[in-house]
């Protein structure tokens, strides 16, 4: 059986960033590749095959869905859980989002303690679908 | 129209006389009386210097060979549209039936030769009053009419048959009229495409000259009448631009609280992270220290979000994602979902459903929202050890979701202002858990946005009731819609249950109840009538006849039987003895239209 193992996250908020590195990487003990912006998770998605992507919406340069449009171009990405990560949380905002072929969606602020199961619920919900 | 105002101490004075001498006399007499006198020496003539000059006064001759002073008189009152020129006619004739005639040619006056100065004078001065009194009226109707053309919004005026009478410059800019068309008795609807209970129904509406080119709009009306007659002014507001700030305005708040929010993600994750050790032991004081922080930054999220919302709401701008719903698990996930904020208070949390399937026309999420601001505010206020209760009800075509808590109740000064905006019960409420003073607000407009009502109640030994009224959705199986009249409750929820599979089932107590429903719903395709405590069988049915076709309606009783029903061309059934199936079956023939063979074959 496949375990869930690699977690990447596209976050340009550095200090977001290491909440999700203590949140998911040490305390939920998922092997974390850090990204703080769209351009680098298109770099290192190859290497890294990560299993889930946690995406921020709003990013500079490249957006959350822009990246997600490109992300999902990739064979390595084929069936890969892409969850975004949003301040915005408006209903409407929210639809427009899934929309885009997000797996689900996590509103800030989050429960970082809470953050290492909810990706977990979503890996195994969405995983091997196609987008 | 272009008003000209004569001065108060001149006039302009035309004196029309083809003798010479008269003439120059008057003239000279008309120049002692301080005005200023022109001169004609032919009828012909005195038409083309009032053409040129608009005089104020026209003296003039009635004897002129030609073109005498009656035609004269009669040509100027079809020529002079725009202002009003009094002629006075002279005469040396006696007899009044030259001067009557004259009067009935269009002069205003007359004067008799030779004329006397000081008549002429007082004359002069008289026609000098009321020409400048039209003038100034005519400035007003001038001005007013100015204004009613240059208002900003459109401004329709229409009789009583919806007719049109006038229309502002941005009314005709609007329906793409040019000036030249006269709007006059053009049709409402053929101007709007709307009639008028629907356009002064509507408190806004989409206005254009095609279809593709629409603006919304806001309407407002007034009737008015003028003498005997109705008339309706109708203003409509161009909406364009106060969209666009309310667009601007939700896109900075929406930049605003995603602004506020990402800061606030890391302070209470990293407030979260501490409190659960990720950051090493803390000990005791510095983690109460840390649940300080970490509440109040809930608070100040929860406030986030409260102030957006409140902000679409009170704009009207809150998109609802309204669709059918069973409440009762939707109420088992807002329990669970403040399962751990009740079990932190030490508080149970309970459900009571005394519902029967029973779907409602909600956004579920804004619903939960809803019930999560009832159910933190019960255990907010609930003394450790006591229940919070959720118990659903329901009415005919209602159902009430009441949050009951076992705290102090609501402080009776208090409860009127309960639902208002930043209410909360005492300014020195500050406890730990104290919220933001807009949730009950923003529920109760999510409620009312959803077709609901909220209210609140306190029973006398303390405990309050929130409850939320939501009304039922029609039964929306697909299928025929089948109508039950009983006084019997068991017996309708019975043949209810039993056809929900058939079509749309729908009961009544009485023939009352059944009209109702008829005149909302149409006729029924079939209908199962119990005429027990309905008054006089046979009245009852001969009414059930009036009601529908006699081999659509189907007796269920054990006081007749299928002879009784046939004389009404009516099935029959036991209303104790048939089974599902049979009732099923028979219905299931009925909507077929094959009545024959209904009962036991008595038809």
């Amino acid at each position: 059986m496949e375990l869930f193992e690699r977690v990447m996250c596209v976050e340009d908020d550095p200090d977001i960033r290491l909440i999700l590195d203590f949140s998911i990487g040490r305390m939920g003990g998922f092997s974390l590749c850090l990204c703080e912006s769209g351009a680098q998770a298109l770099d290192r998605v190859a290497d890294f095959k990560p299993q889930l992507v946690l995406l921020d919406v709003m990013m500079p340069e490249m957006s959350g869905p822009e990246t997600l449009a490109k992300l999902r171009a990739l064979p390595v990405m084929q069936g890969v859980p892409i969850v975004f990560l949003t301040a915005k949380a408006m209903q409407d905002e929210v639809e427009a989002l899934l929309e885009y072929g997000a797996t689900g969606i996590i509103v800030k602020p989050f429960d970082p303690v809470a953050l290492p199961q909810n990706i977990r619920i979503y890996w195994e919900h969405g995983r091997g679908k196609p987008a | 129209m272009e008003p000209i105002l004569p001065t108060e101490e001149s006039l302009q004075v035309l004196v029309a006389d083809d003798i010479q001498a008269s003439r120059l006399e008057l003239m000279r007499v008309v120049r002692e009386l301080g005005h200023q006198a022109l001169e004609a020496a032919s009828g012909e003539e005195a038409l083309r210097l009032i053409d040129l000059h608009h005089p104020d006064v026209l003296l003039l001759d009635l004897l002129m060979p030609e073109m005498d002073g009656f035609e004269v008189a009669r040509a100027v009152r079809q020529r002079i549209t725009g202002k009003w020129l009094p002629v006075i006619v002279l005469s040396a004739l006696e007899g009044d039936e030259h001067f009557a005639h004259a009067l009935a040619s269009g002069a205003a006056d007359y004067l008799l030769k030779p004329v006397s100065p000081s008549i002429l004078r007082a004359k002069l001065r008289q026609y000098q009053r009321i020409l400048s009194m039209q003038a100034r009226l005519a400035l007003m109707v001038q001005r007013q009419h100015a204004i009613h053309e240059h208002i900003a919004d459109a401004i329709i005026t229409i009789d009583a048959e919806g007719r049109v009478c006038e229309l502002n410059r941005a009314a005709r800019a609007l329906f793409a009229l040019v000036d030249s068309q006269d709007p006059a008795g053009l049709e409402l609807k053929a101007l709007t495409g709307m009639d008028l209970t629907h356009l002064l129904g509507a408190s806004e509406v989409d206005l254009g000259p095609s279809p593709q080119s629409k603006t919304p709009f806001s309407v407002s009306h007034n009737r008015w009448s003028m003498g005997h007659q109705e008339f309706c002014t109708i203003a409509l507001h161009d909406l364009s631009e106060s969209r666009r700030i309310e667009r601007m305005k939700d896109e900075f708040l929406a930049t605003v609280s995603h602004e506020l929010r990402t800061p606030l993600t890391s302070i209470l994750g990293a407030l979260g992270l501490l409190a659960v050790g990720a950051g090493g032991a803390l000990p005791d004081a510095a983690m109460e220290l840390l649940q300080v922080a970490k509440r109040n930054g809930d608070r100040l999220s929860q406030l986030i979000d409260d102030v957006l919302d409140l902000t679409k709401l009170e704009g009207n701008r809150m998109q609802l994602n309204l669709r059918p719903v069973e409440l009762a698990p939707l109420i088992r996930e807002a329990l669970s979902a403040n399962a751990g904020y009740a079990q932190r208070g030490a508080v149970s949390l309970a459900f009571v459903d005394e519902v029967r399937a029973c779907r409602v026309q909600i956004d579920p999420d804004r619903f939960l929202q809803v019930m999560a601001n009832l159910l933190s505010n019960a255990i907010k206020h609930s003394p450790k050890g006591k229940t919070v209760r959720v118990v659903l009800t329901q009415s005919p075509h209602a159902v009430q979701v009441d949050v009951v808590d076992e705290g102090p109740g609501i402080d009776p000064a208090f409860k009127k202002k309960l639902f208002e905006k930043f209410s909360q019960a005492d300014a020195s409420d500050r406890r730990p858990v104290g919220g933001t003073g807009l949730g009950l607000y923003i529920s109760r407009m999510l409620v009312e946005k959803m077709g609901g009502t909220v209210g609140a109640d306190s029973g006398a030994t303390g405990g309050s009731t929130f409850r939320v009224s939501l009304p039922c959705l029609e039964q929306t199986h697909s299928g025929p819609w089948i109508l039950c009249i009983a006084q019997d409750r068991q017996l309708l929820e019975r043949m209810a249950d039993w056809l929900a599979e058939v079509g749309t089932v729908e009961v009544a107590n009485n023939l009352g109840a059944a009209e109702t429903l008829i005149r909302r719903r149409g006729l029924p395709a079939a209908l199962l009538a119990n005429p027990q405590a309905q008054g006089p069988a046979g009245d009852f049915c001969a009414r059930l006849q009036q009601l529908l076709a006699p081999q659509r309606v189907l007796l269920i009783s054990d006081a007749l039987n299928a002879g009784f029903a046939a004389r009404y061309g009516m099935g029959w059934l036991s209303a104790t003895m048939a089974t599902r199936q049979e009732i099923m079956g028979t219905v299931g023939a009925l909507l077929a239209g094959k009545n024959k063979g209904l009962g036991d074959g008595a038809i």
